[in-house]
C-alpha cells in the first residue's frame, strides 16, 4: 500500500518544549535574597554586640563584592554574554559571610582583600573555569589570604596580620583544664548594655561574644536564625545536626574527662563563631557540599571533629582548614553511598 | 498568569509533593461538552505501547463510525485502531507523531456525517463468559486511559494469578480533571466496567483509590458501597498517582525494580479504562472517543468528550480559541506530556488534556542557570534516584554510574525539575541516562 510523504504537518508552528511546563517558580535568586534577609539579622545582632567595627567590616566586604559583581555584570551585559548571577542576591549572600566570617580584630583592609579574591577567584572563577564550586569561596579566600600573609615573615608582625596562629593565642592550652580556664577569661565579665547583666564566661559565648568571628557575636541568635533559614529554605540540615550533635559530644566528653565545667566547655567548642557560624552558613553551601545524604552526615561529622581537633591547638582559621578539606573530598564522598532506590530493598523482594 | 503559583517547598521528603493543582481546580466543576467531529480527521494507527496496527483500508474506501481500519495481529502487543466517524478515506501518509515525534502511518479519513450507531452487538456482562468479554476488549482497542495506553486486553489476561484489582482515581496530574468528572457524571457505568473486569479477573478484593474529598462524588460512592468495592482516600500528592506508588500507598508492597504489579498479583487500572470497558460490553463502542481537560488562561478550565483523530485545532475553533495565540500547546500532563509541533496534530487514546500557554507565560525553565548542588531534586524524587547527579553522570556519558545510579527506576514525574532554583529541565538527562543504559545493554 502506498503512502503519501508529509504534508500540511511539515508546517512546525510553535517550538516543541519537553516536559514539564509547570515550576514551582521558587528560584536560586529568591533562595539567596531569603538567606541574604535571614543573615542580615545576624549581622545586626554582630554590630549591636561588637559595635561599629562590625559593621565597618560587613559595609567594606558588601561593597567590595557588589562592586566586582557590578563591573562583572556590566561586562557580560555589554558582550551579550549569559549572565553568572542574574541579580546581586548570590553575590551579596557571599559578601555577607564574608564580612561575618572576619575576626573582629582584622585589619579592614584585608576583610576587603578577601570579599576580592572571593567573589573574582573563588566565586566568579571557580564557576568558570571549573564549572562547579568546589571550594567554599569565603573559606577558600579567607585561608588563601590569612596563609600567605602569615607566611609573609617580611610583614611586621605577619602572624599577627595573617591571624592564622595569633602570638597570643600560641600561649593557651586548651587540652588541661586549668588551661582552658585561663583562657576564657576575654569571654567572661561582659555586661549587656542596657540591662547591666554581668555574664560568665559560658553565658558570654553564648550570648555576647566580642571577640573573634563577627558572625559569632550571639551564638544563640545563629543558632535560632540557622536553624529557622535550614528548615524554611531545606539547608543540607544533615550536615548541620550531624555537626552540632558531634561538636557537642566532643565538647562534654572532654568536658566530663578533663574538665572543667562541660557547660563551659560546649559553650566554646559549640557556640564560638567560627564553628556555629560556619556550621550554619558555610558548610551548607551547597555546591562544595556532598549530594546523598549518607555522605551529608559524614560530612557534618568530619567537619566538627577536625574543627574541634584545631581548636584544641588554637589554629585560628580552624573550622576553615576543616571545611576547606572536607570540600576537597566531596566528589568522593559523592560517590559510593547512595540510598537505596524504590523496587531495590532486599525484605521486599527487591532486585 | 497562566498558573496561580503555591509557593510550596516546606514539602515532606520523597515524593508526596503538593504541587499546584489550581488548573484542576478551575475544571472540576465543568461538565462535559460533546466536540463534534471535524471535516477531516486523521487517525494514527499507532495509538498504544507496541506496534503500529496493520492498515485495513486504502484511499478512498468508506468506513463506518467504529469499524476497525487497523489490525493488530494476535500474539503482537498493541490495540487495534477504529474509525471516529462516518466517512471516507482520503489519506494515507506519514505524519509526526504527537508522542513518538516520528514519522508514524496516520489515515484522513474526510467526515460524512456525525452519527455515531453502535459498531458492535452490545453484550451482557453477566450472561457472557469471560473469554467473551475480553475479546471484546480487543477488538474494541481498549488501551490504558491514564496515559500509558498499554492494551487492557493484555493486562486483562495476566500469566499470574491476580489477586487484587486496583482503580486508579487518583489523578495526580495537576492540569486533568477529566477522571473525577467521569466519576461524577457516569458513575454506573464505571461500577460496571470495573465489575466486568473483576469478572474477566476472578478477582474478588477491589480498591479504587481516589484524590477526592467526602461528597465530591456521592453517587460513585454509593455505588462503590452497594458493590463492595473498596474506598481509599489518597493524599493529594503529586505522583502518587504512579503505578507502583500507587500499589505501595494502598498495600504497602513495593513492587521490585524492573518487575510489574501483575508480577506480586495486584493489577491497576485507570477508571476512565474501567469506562471504555463498560462502553464497550453493554454499549458496543469501541474506543474512538474519551475525556479530557482544556486549560488555557482566557478560556479556564473545561472537561470534553472528543474523539479521537480530532485535530487539536478543531477542539480550539470548537471552544472559541485561536491557535496562533498559543505559543506552546502541551498534550496530556503538564509534568509529563511535551508541546506539540503543529495544532494539526490529532488527540490519541492517550490524550487526557490539553494545555494552552500564551505569550505571556513563557517557558519557566527557557534560561536555566547552573546547578547550585542544593540537593532538593534529590529530596522530591518519589523514587529515591538522585536525579542531580544522574545529570553529572549524563553529562559525561558515564553509563556505569548512571546504572550505579538506578537511572532505570525514573519514573519521570517532573518533580525534580518542578522544584530546581536554578530552573533545570531534569527530565532530559534521565530520559536520556535511561537510553544510555538500554543501548548498552543491548
Amino acid at each position: 500500500m502506498k503512502i503519501k510523504k508529509m504534508k500540511k504537518q511539515d508546517k512546525q508552528t510553535y517550538k516543541v518544549v519537553r516536559p514539564p511546563h509547570l515550576y514551582i517558580d521558587f528560584e536560586k535568586n529568591e533562595l539567596m535574597l531569603k538567606t541574604f534577609i535571614l543573615m542580615s539579622i545576624i549581622a545586626v545582632a554582630s554590630v549591636i554586640v561588637m559595635g561599629l567595627g562590625a559593621f565597618i567590616h560587613i559595609i567594606t566586604a558588601l561593597g567590595v563584592v557588589l562592586l566586582v559583581h557590578s563591573v562583572i555584570h556590566s561586562y557580560q551585559k555589554l558582550k551579550g554574554i549569559d549572565f553568572t548571577y542574574e541579580t546581586p542576591a548570590s553575590p551579596l549572600v557571599a559578601g555577607l559571610i564574608v564580612g561575618l566570617s572576619m575576626p573582629i580584630a582584622a585589619p579592614y583592609e584585608i576583610t576587603a582583600l578577601v570579599a576580592f579574591l572571593m567573589i573574582l577567584v573563588f566565586k566568579y572563577g571557580q564557576g568558570k573555569f571549573l564549572k562547579r564550586k568546589y571550594l567554599n569561596p569565603a573559606a577558600a579566600s579567607k585561608s588563601f589570604l590569612l596563609v600567605l600573609l602569615s607566611v609573609m615573615v617580611f610583614l611586621e608582625d605577619s602572624l599577627a596580620t595573617g591571624l592564622l596562629f595569633h602570638p597570643h593565642h600560641l600561649g593557651l592550652n586548651l587540652l588541661t583544664a586549668e588551661g582552658f580556664n585561663n583562657s576564657m577569661w576575654i569571654f567572661a565579665g561582659k555586661i549587656i548594655p542596657f540591662l547591666g547583666i554581668e555574664l560568665s564566661a559560658g553565658q558570654g559565648l553564648i550570648f555576647w561574644q566580642t571577640h573573634g568571628w563577627i558572625g559569632g557575636a550571639s551564638g544563640i541568635t545563629v543558632l535560632i536564625i540557622g536553624s529557622i533559614a535550614a528548615y524554611w529554605l531545606r539547608y543540607k540540615w544533615r550536615i548541620i545536626v550531624s555537626g552540632l550533635v558531634t561538636m557537642t559530644l566532643l565538647s562534654l566528653g572532654i568536658g566530663l574527662i578533663i574538665g572543667p565545667d562541660p557547660f563551659v566547655r560546649i559553650a566554646f567548642h559549640v557556640f564560638t563563631g567560627s564553628f556555629i557560624f560556619m556550621i550554619f552558613f558555610m558548610a551548607t553551601e551547597p555546591q562544595s557540599t556532598p549530594m546523598p545524604e549518607i555522605s551529608q552526615y559524614i560530612f557534618g561529622i568530619s567537619v566538627a571533629v577536625l574543627t574541634f581537633v584545631f581548636q584544641l591547638f588554637n589554629v585560628l582559621g580552624g573550622s576553615i582548614f576543616a571545611l576547606m578539606i572536607l570540600n576537597v573530598i566531596t566528589p568522593w564522598l559523592d560517590k559510593p553511598i547512595i540510598r537505596t532506590p524504590f523496587g531495590h530493598k532486599k525484605t521486599n523482594g527487591g532486585a | 498568569m497562566l498558573l496561580k503559583k503555591k509557593k510550596d517547598y516546606k514539602f515532606k521528603e520523597n515524593g508526596r509533593f503538593n504541587v499546584d493543582i489550581s488548573i484542576k481546580m478551575a475544571a472540576l466543576k465543568d461538565p462535559f461538552s460533546v466536540v463534534p467531529p471535524a471535516d477531516e480527521m486523521i487517525v494514527f494507527l499507532r495509538q498504544h505501547i507496541g506496534t503500529e496496527a496493520e492498515m485495513l483500508v486504502n484511499v478512498g474506501d468508506s468506513v463506518k463510525y467504529g469499524q476497525k481500519i487497523g489490525e493488530i495481529p494476535k500474539g503482537i502487543l498493541g490495540a487495534p485502531i477504529h474509525s471516529p466517524v462516518n466517512g471516507k478515506i482520503i489519506e494515507l501518509s506519514k505524519k509526526f507523531h504527537p508522542v513518538s515525534g516520528e514519522k508514524e502511518t496516520a489515515v484522513t479519513i474526510e467526515t460524512m456525517n456525525e452519527e455515531q450507531e453502535p459498531f458492535f452487538e452490545p453484550l451482557n456482562p453477566d450472561e457472557e463468559p469471560s473469554e467473551v468479554l475480553l475479546e471484546r476488549v480487543r477488538e474494541s482497542g481498549i488501551v490504558g486511559l491514564g496515559g500509558a495506553s498499554f492494551p487492557t486486553h493484555i493486562k486483562l489476561s495476566p500469566s499470574q494469578k491476580i489477586s487484587h484489582l486496583i482503580i486508579n482515581a487518583k489523578e495526580s496530574d495537576p492540569n486533568i480533571a477529566c477522571d473525577c468528572r467521569l466519576m461524577i457524571e457516569k458513575p454506573r457505568a464505571i461500577i460496571s466496567g470495573i465489575n466486568i473486569m473483576a469478572k474477566i479477573l476472578d478477582v474478588k478484593d477491589i480498591t479504587v483509590a481516589t484524590r477526592t474529598q467526602e461528597g465530591e462524588t456521592p453517587e460513585f460512592e454509593a455505588l462503590l458501597k452497594e458493590h463492595n468495592i473498596k474506598l481509599e482516600r489518597m493524599p493529594p500528592n503529586y505522583s502518587i498517582g504512579s503505578e507502583k506508588l500507587l500499589v505501595k500507598e494502598i498495600l504497602g508492597k513495593e513492587i521490585p525494580s524492573g518487575k510489574f504489579p501483575t508480577d506480586v498479583g495486584i493489577l491497576v487500572h485507570n477508571v476512565a479504562t474501567a469506562y471504555a470497558v463498560d462502553d464497550a460490553i453493554e454499549n458496543g463502542n469501541p474506543l474512538i472517543s474519551r475525556g479530557l481537560t482544556y486549560y488555557s488562561t482566557d478560556l479556564g478550565g473545561k472537561n470534553l468528550w472528543v474523539r479521537m483523530g480530532t485535530p487539536v485545532e478543531h477542539v480550539l475553533n470548537f471552544l472559541g480559541e485561536s491557535p496562533s495565540k498559543f505559543n506552546r500547546i502541551v498534550l496530556g500532563s503538564i509534568l509529563m506530556g511535551s508541546t506539540i509541533a503543529n495544532p494539526s496534530y490529532p488527540i490519541l487514546k492517550a490524550t487526557s488534556a490539553v494545555t494552552g500557554f500564551t505569550d505571556k507565560e513563557s517557558d519557566p525553565y527557557r534560561n536555566p542557570l547552573p546547578c547550585i548542588r542544593c540537593g532538593y531534586c534529590n529530596t522530591v524524587c518519589p523514587v529515591y534516584i538522585y536525579p542531580q547527579l544522574i545529570m553529572e553522570a549524563e553529562k559525561k556519558n558515564d553509563v556505569d554510574r548512571l546504572r550505579k545510579l538506578h537511572v532505570e527506576d525514573c519514573i519521570e514525574c517532573g518533580l525534580c525539575s518542578y522544584v530546581c532554583p536554578s530552573r533545570i529541565r531534569f527530565t532530559r538527562y534521565l530520559t536520556n541516562g535511561k537510553n544510555l543504559v538500554k543501548n548498552q545493554e543491548f
